[in-house]
């Protein structure tokens, strides 16, 4: 203040006269830049500092350059100096700080782009940086702030060009002191967003393990806010950026342990208790988050383990869960949810403060019973139905989705649901049949509602894998499943808590002469008809009506992933009365909700489209006759309608509850809601257009029948198969070829050789040749030879032989001339001539 | 991987112009392969590699910054320069410009970075014109014992005659890169990222040039590029604080600036 006056009243004179601050200024500006004296310098750079704040255009058109001169002058050998004007030009350039009008907001960017005009200053001012004092270095970083919030991109290209400076604001991170390194954090943060080269560069320097050495010290994820800031500055360093995440890989050892788990664990061991239970604020829920959401952007598989055991098992609170969970989704290999894990139990009445610790079972037993009955079985200190409870089951249904998309999975759940014995009753599949074969009653909760949309979601999830027409399919196996509780069709509630004990099988055996429905199948058709003849007696009561549009709803999605493509089952649901149940809520016109109404057509259209079995007692004929009663036209619009609704375009891949509705609210809470998922979404988008055709398609055309569809998808799978195998050969094949290109080369030495003796061995050869054609040629002239003889004596045979009979002849001559001449001739030979 | 332990971080850099194969040495290094079409490299790559020097029986932990080559990302590039301790300066032998641009890219480094910087001409692409075996032969004057702890080399099997297809013609020879290496003071090695020869040894010497600047106490510590890994042998036993894995390159990294 007394530099202030002193300056005043050298200025002001002897005389009154009037002042106007532009002259001020400018007078004091003058004396600031052109003063020999330090003295002099300061007391009008503090004169200036006292009116920057009222007079900031003034200040700032007049005075702005001499500032920037005294950045390099002055203010490195005078402590107050820097301070002064690096507070003044905060001032000047601040833009949030200033009475915000428009006109300030122009003064304080016009300020910021003359200071940064010259990439000099900005270079000077991250140099203050070094300075040993607290308030140059305060200053600097304040004001580099100011600069960075109006200017962003400009003081990053101003970084980049120099590369001295970012050790110096790496160095800020570790600051010991607090204000300091707030501000460093800031700036730091500034500069990496959105620039990779930036965040590049500074993972070169070290920030990432600066910054996870300042976590370690403030105490991991308990170290509040300047952990939350380093861990935010990491993930920025991260984000989108290939080459820190390369750097950040080798660093990954560091992140469990932040959340007390073990950086490598073998699957026998059991995850620690106090990773498994710990104290949860909330500065520490948000801390962790961020360290959950680094490791999911960077995906490592060997942080599978500690996603599930944090989303399934530990007793972190529901939105950590929710974030783990999802983010397993992200990974391209399935969790391991056969491994067995250890799960733990609030005690009641403890708000959360003791815990009992269950037997161990498997992941995905837990995660079922998380999505059936929500957290710990519903004993959560949280509602059940409220929006962090049903977040948190609907990612545990999409996680159980993604699991059981392996047909094995899929078949070892519903095989378990075949067994009675071996299974334990606390088993994924247990808990699943017992809960699907649960009649709802009237009236129905919400939670009661919500338990059965969410079993009869995880049961679709079952038939979710490729297609598949085997005799072990999912499908298959399911359609044999009898009912559990065939008692249930007594009217009896049989709604069973999961803490509650499993039903007796020996109820199954009481049963009456109604014929209570022998498969799960039938069963369902039957709970969907009861549950609309529940919903049509309600009468006023709104919410009650909409829980049962929601379990009616929640079957009708089960029905219509199960029947597609399964001929047996829609003749199972066929015979069980299925028509009747839709036909009524397809033609009526009023008082009936869209969704149910649609999805009924939707199961319609499936059902007859799929109706193939041979021998069924509903033909396709049948359900014609229906289709042509009812309308085709009629039915696709109904079907159409699904699509328009809100509550199928409101469900995303990432989550499945709704916005709260304005009717649900019970006991004063707003409850929120789920009514479809995204496989079903996308199973709808998927197949809307061939149920649409199909339901137009004549009874008796044999048209791409399920069959034909089932053989054509095997032999294309098969094909695949053979072609990857080929391909595997090829690849075998090939690698065979070049390590005998090797082998030859190897072996050309000795090729070398061989081929002499091959030469050898073709010489000997052809001189034996030659010698056996010799032979042949004499042999062939000794048989002609031979042939000409035999010739030869042939003629002569005949020669003789014509001789002979010349002689007989005479000699008959002779013999008559002797008989003549009466000579005795010989008996035989007369008796022989008479014989002729 | 966390469970390894070494004595010394040692950052590299490694520059020169583009598509000399800076990246395909990297890679070379770390995975064992040869990119057949890499991608020119935008802004920068991490690559890291654990190397044993038996000799003074101390295992290194190579850091290597892959820079991109083209003038545009040159002012990136440069901020690498000041961190690092070692520098591999590659061009191409079938390329004489990129040999002739070797002279900018050194005094770019000799500017911006750490007077102490090691740096190494590297040679790269001799496979394309089929020396090897004069190579490998010649390694042995090339004053680098051979690691002991790395016997087989897979340089032999590079040297076969397989896979040698196109011929190109050499614009660099060796005795002149030697003789400008030795004029500027720089190491020198002729390698070829395809076939692996010779890539582990520059690597190598850089490593064992800088650990003898160390031992003579040229860098102090927590300089630039270069940081003693305490390396403790159990840096995790379970300690009440288990965030001590943090700690494992311990040295305070002081700001160090002029």
């Amino acid at each position: 203040m007394e530099f202030l006056n002193q300056t005043y009243f050298a200025l002001r004179g002897p005389t009154e006269t009037t002042q106007n601050p532009h002259d001020t200024v400018s007078r004091l500006a003058d004396r600031l830049a052109q003063s020999t004296q330090l003295e002099d310098r300061r007391a009008a750079l503090f004169a200036l500092r006292g009116l920057s704040r009222d007079y900031r255009a003034e200040v700032g058109a007049s005075a702005l350059d001499a500032f920037l001169v005294v950045i390099d002058g002055d203010a490195l050998v005078d402590q107050e100096v820097a301070k002064a004007v690096l507070q003044t030009l905060n001032t000047l350039c601040e833009v949030d700080g200033a009475e915000s009008g428009p006109e300030q907001r122009e003064i304080g960017l016009r300020n910021t782009d003359k200071v940064l005009q010259d990439p000099l200053h900005t270079r000077k001012l991250f140099g203050l940086l070094n300075d040993a004092s607290f308030y140059t270095k305060y200053g600097a970083l304040q004001l580099l702030n100011t600069l960075a919030t109006n200017r962003r991109s400009v003081v990053q290209g101003h970084f980049l060009n120099a590369p001295e400076i970012s050790p110096t604001v790496i160095a800020m991170l570790e600051e010991k002191r607090d204000m300091i390194r707030n501000e460093g954090l800031q700036l730091f943060q500034a500069l990496i967003a959105q620039n990779t080269d930036i965040q590049t560069v500074f993972a070169f320097g070290g920030a990432f393990e600066s910054l996870l050495r300042i976590i370690a010290q403030e105490g991991g994820v308990e170290g509040g806010l300047t952990s939350y800031s380093c861990l935010i500055a990491i993930e920025g360093l991260l984000r989108y950026n290939s080459s820190t995440q390369t750097y950040f890989r080798e660093l990954l050892p560091s992140l469990p342990p932040l959340l007390l788990f073990p950086p490598s664990i073998t699957p026998e061991q059991e995850s620690p208790q106090e990773f498994s239970l710990q104290f949860w604020d909330e500065a520490k829920t948000k801390n962790s988050s961020l360290v959950v959401g680094i490791i999911g952007t960077m995906k490592a598989p060997e942080h599978i383990r500690l996603l599930m055991e944090l989303g399934i098992a530990s007793n972190a609170p529901p939105f950590l869960k929710t974030q783990a969970l999802s983010l397993l989704a992200g990974y391209n290999q399935a969790p391991p949810l056969f491994q067995v894990i250890t799960p733990y139990h609030p005690v009641a009445d403890t708000n959360g403060e003791e815990w009992d610790r269950l037997e161990p079972c498997r992941a995905v037993d837990l995660l079922v019973s998380i999505s059936v009955d929500g957290e710990y079985s519903g004993m959560a200190l949280t509602p059940p139905t409220g929006k962090e409870s049903m977040e948190y089951r609907g990612v545990a249904l999409s996680t159980f989705d993604n699991f059981a998309k392996d047909e094995e999975v899929a078949t070892d759940i519903l095989n378990g649901m075949l067994s009675t014995t071996q299974t334990p009753p606390t088993s994924a599949s247990k808990l699943l049949l017992t809960s699907i074969s649960t009649l709802p009653t009237s009236p129905l909760s919400s939670i009661a509602a919500v338990k059965l949309q969410y079993t009869c979601l995880l049961f679709a999830s079952l038939f979710h894998g490729p297609p598949n027409h085997s005799s072990t399919s999912p499908k298959a196996i399911a359609r044999g499943l009898g009912s559990l509780s065939a008692t249930s069709t007594d009217g009896g509630n049989f709604f069973v808590p999961a803490d509650g004990g499993p039903p007796t099988d020996a109820k199954v055996a009481d049963e009456d002469d109604d014929e209570p429905p022998s498969s799960l199948l039938q069963l369902l058709t039957e709970h969907l008809s009861l549950s609309m003849l529940a919903r049509s007696k309600v009468g006023d009561d709104v919410i009650e009506a909409r829980l049962w549009d929601k379990v009616i709803v929640s079957y009708l999605v089960l029905l219509c992933t199960w029947l597609w493509e399964d001929p047996k089952g829609v003749r199972i649901f066929l015979e069980g009365g299925g028509v009747g149940v839709l036909v009524e809520p397809i033609s009526q016109t009023s008082g009936i909700d869209v969704l149910v109404q649609g999805l009924c057509a939707l199961l319609f259209g499936i059902c007859y489209h799929f109706n193939r079995e041979p021998g069924g007692e509903i033909t396709r004929k049948t359900l014609h006759a229906i289709i042509t009663r009812l309308g085709v036209d009629h039915l696709i619009a109904r079907m159409a309608r699904v699509k328009d609704d809100d509550r199928f375009r409101h469900v995303s891949p990432e989550s499945i509850v709704l916005p709260f509705h304005p009717s649900m609210i019970s006991n004063g809470i707003p409850e929120a809601e789920i009514w479809l998922d995204w496989a079903f979404v996308e199973f709808w988008k998927g197949n809307y257009y061939t149920v649409q055709k199909g339901v137009s398609t004549d009874p008796d055309s044999q048209a791409p029948g399920p069959g034909d569809a089932a053989e054509l998808q095997m032999v294309i799978a098969s094909l695949r198969d053979v072609i990857r195998k080929q391909a595997d050969e090829l690849q075998a094949a090939r690698a065979e070829s070049t390590g005998l290109k090797v082998k030859a080369n190897a072996n050309k030495a000795g090729d070398a050789d061989l081929q002499k003796k091959l030469d050898a061995l073709t010489l000997e050869r052809e001189t034996e040749r030659e010698a056996l054609q010799k032979e042949i040629s004499v042999l062939s002239t000794q048989i002609s030879e031979l042939q000409e003889k035999k010739k030869e004596q042939e003629k002569e045979q005949e020669d003789l032989l014509v001789f002979l009979e010349e002689m007989s002849e005479k000699r008959k001559r002779d013999k008559a001339t002797m008989r003549t001449a009466g000579l005795e001739v010989s008996e035989d030979e007369g008796g022989d001539e008479e014989d002729d | 991987m966390s469970t390894l332990t070494w004595d010394y971080v040692l950052k590299f850099v490694l520059i020169g112009d583009a598509a000399v194969g800076k990246s395909s040495l990297l890679v070379r290094l770390t995975d064992e392969r040869f990119l057949t079409n890499p991608d020119a490299t935008l802004g920068v790559e991490f690559g890291s590699k654990l190397i044993h020097i038996p000799d003074e029986d101390k295992t290194i932990k190579l850091q290597c910054w892959d820079t991109a080559g083209t003038e545009y990302f040159r002012s990136i590039t440069r901020s690498y320069y000041r961190g690092a301790a070692g520098a591999l300066l590659v061009y191409d032998v079938t390329n004489r410009a990129s040999f002739e641009h070797a002279e900018d890219w050194l005094k770019d480094v000799r500017d911006h970075a750490d007077p102490n910087l090691t740096c190494i001409l590297v040679a790269n692409k001799v496979d394309l014109v089929g020396d090897e075996e004069e190579l490998a032969s010649a390694r042995a004057s090339l004053d680098v014992p051979a690691p002991a702890g790395d016997a087989p080399r897979k340089s032999g099997e590079g040297a076969s005659t397989i896979g040698r297809r196109s011929k190109k013609k050499r614009e660099v020879g060796r005795e002149e890169a030697e003789r400008w290496a030795k004029e500027h003071n720089v190491l020198f090695i002729e390698a070829s990222a395809k076939t692996g020869v010779n890539v582990n040894e520059a690597f190598d010497q850089a490593a064992r040039d800088i650990l003898r600047k160390i031992k003579q106490g040229v860098y102090d510590d927590g300089s630039s590029g270069v940081k003693s890994g305490k390396s403790p042998a159990n840096p995790r036993k379970p300690a009440p604080n288990p965030n001590n894995t943090l700690t494992l390159e311990s040295t305070k990294q002081s700001s160090g600036c002029c």
